[in-house]
């Protein structure tokens, strides 16, 4: 075995895990039985998460009444969560659930809302604080650390962006103000225990947000299959996902009254980050998180300018890998036959492509990103956890190299 | 049957390629970019290493109790450690298997990964050069 990544590319894997554990229920109308099914979880005194801006638009009312109408009593609302949650919220967040007598907890809105959410399970149920049980399945187990992961309060999410894919993720993401980094933590009982899949919860969403979410779902699609953490089941996932995206993502920008093809991109980014999840992720990832937190870009929009890049540099590598992108080129029709590299080069056209026509930036100096800014960036990314299972070795030069190709 | 009879084994054959890293011109600047305390806690047998990796500090590496701090704290079975620094581990299948546990900002760490792999063959010249063939040809 490799000590740095699988090199299969295909067939029965040494190894490969999959898991998917929450229960999605999608459809319209859900948000009115948000209490009939959060109930079947065990749920019956819930906190609200949620930020400012999702409460403006009255869904946390909405959804109080699903859970009152299904027996969950809502005992009050938690909409504290900034655009980039920190431990402090988190930490007040599980504060405030504890004071209330909440027996759960319902998020409602993007990844941040719905990370904080999980972070607050966590310390709501084993106490402490969030960086104590910073990274990967670090959270308490029964058996003295090697028996199974003991269950949180349950949780349920509603996402109100078609993107992150927060709501059926093992990870939560927050910043530790303290040291100036993110918090990361993995564990399987941080996938919620539900996750509501309604159309009308994305129905204020902003077509550039809707835009610069999806970018992020079909990175996560497709990085998910040419990681080398790739699984057949991932693929599974991740390769349908290619396909809603490709059908319907400019028609849910296009036209944000479009309640099908917001429907449809919310299950495709649920769809997605399940191989991601798992650890398939990639060098996109690498590049855009630094891009994220030096330059305040935000992340869908930095995969879709990344992105590209990324894919020339990977596809022109192996063959084996040329072929798990040749199978993504032939779904979006961009397959033009021949080498690895002319296959990358199609494929990062077609994206780049979509990016133009959603109206999204397509540079990173035009996000703020300068040259100056690259050596550091490079480091950053090559600290990256995505960086290790990248179907390529990448090395700091060619860290630089890829963000000056993007700039 | 675990591959090292004691923490004390564990001490002269691991433990000496961490202490002789920290000293290399060459590979001990590398790894203190990383900024950070690492701690490797092993099983089978019991033992612990602490490892300075601070810029423009000394390559410091505690066997056992030790008074630094970590920052990051890798646990595993010995063996895994040692097939590790053999090449023959795949760090992220492991941790995803709960073979490697890693607690603390394991970015720092992982951004080493790739740096450990010429120290590999320098672990088996090592184990050989100590007349450890036992260990160097698992």
């Amino acid at each position: 075995m490799e000590a740095f990544g699988a090199t299969q590319w295909s067939g029965f894997k040494d190894f490969c895990q999959f898991a998917s554990p929450t229960r999605v229920v999608a459809g319209r109308g859900l948000l009115d039985g948000a209490g009939f099914e959060f109930a079947k979880e065990g749920a019956s005194r819930a906190l609200i998460v949620t930020d400012a801006g999702v409460r403006a638009t009255g869904l946390p009312d909405r959804v109080a009444d699903g859970l009152r109408g299904g027996g969950v009593e809502p005992l009050g609302v938690f909409d504290d969560v900034p655009q980039d949650s920190d431990a402090g919220v988190v930490a007040e967040c599980a504060s405030v659930a504890k004071a209330e007598g909440a027996d759960s907890f319902l998020a409602l809105g993007g990844g941040s809302v719905i990370d904080t959410a999980k972070a607050a399970d966590v310390l709501f149920t084993h106490g402490a604080e969030i960086a104590a049980y910073e990274g990967v399945y670090a959270l308490p187990r029964a058996a003295d650390g090697i028996g199974p992961p003991l269950p949180l309060a349950p949780l349920a999410a509603i996402p109100t962006t078609a993107g992150t894919g927060s709501e059926v993720s093992p990870v939560a993401v927050v910043k530790d103000p303290g040291r100036e980094i993110k918090i990361f933590v993995l564990d399987f009982p941080l996938a919620p225990r539900l996750a509501i899949l309604d159309p009308e919860s994305t129905a204020t969403l902003p077509a550039p947000i809707a835009a610069a979410t999806g970018m992020d779902a079909l990175t996560h699609a497709i990085e998910g299959v040419t990681s080398t953490e790739w699984s057949p089941f991932g693929d599974a996932y991740a390769l349908h996902a290619i396909r809603i995206i490709r059908d319907n993502l400019e028609r849910a920008v296009a036209d944000t009254s479009d309640e099908q093809a917001r429907g449809e991109m919310l299950v495709a980014a649920n769809l997605a980050i399940v191989p991601t999840g798992l650890g398939a992720t990639g060098i996109t990832h690498s590049l855009s998180h630094p891009c994220g937190a030096r330059h305040g870009v935000p992340h869908g929009v930095a995969n879709a300018i990344n992105l590209p890049v990324v894919i020339e540099f990977n596809a022109a590598g192996d063959d084996g890998v040329a072929d798990r992108y040749r199978e993504i080129a032939e779904l979006v029709g961009a397959e033009p036959g021949g080498s690895g590299a002319a296959v990358g080069s199609a494929l990062a056209d077609w994206v780049r492509e979509l990016t133009a026509r959603l109206g999204l930036p397509r540079r990173l100096s035009e996000v703020g990103v300068s040259e100056e800014s690259v050596p550091q960036l490079a480091s950053d990314a090559m600290g990256e956890g995505s960086t290790l299972v990248n179907p390529r070795e990448p090395s700091e030069e060619d860290f630089a190299e890829l963000y000056r190709r993007a700039l | 049957m675990a591959y090292f009879k004691d923490a004390q084994d564990v001490y002269d054959t691991l433990g000496k390629l961490f202490v002789d890293l920290g000293a290399d011109d060459e590979l001990g600047p590398r790894f203190r970019k990383a900024d950070t305390i690492v701690r490797y806690e092993f099983t089978n047998p019991d033992s612990q290493i602490t490892v300075r990796l601070q810029p423009n500090q000394p390559g410091e590496v505690d066997f056992g109790e030790s008074e630094m701090e970590p920052d990051v704290v890798m646990s595993m079975e010995a063996d895994t450690a040692h097939r590790f620094w053999l090449g023959q581990v795949n760090v992220t299948v492991a941790m995803a298997r709960g073979q490697i546990k890693a607690k603390g900002p394991v970015a720092k760490i992982l951004k080493l990964v790739p740096m450990t792999k010429p120290v590999f063959p320098r672990y088996k010249k090592q184990l050989t050069e100590q007349g450890r063939s036992d260990l160097a040809n698992v």
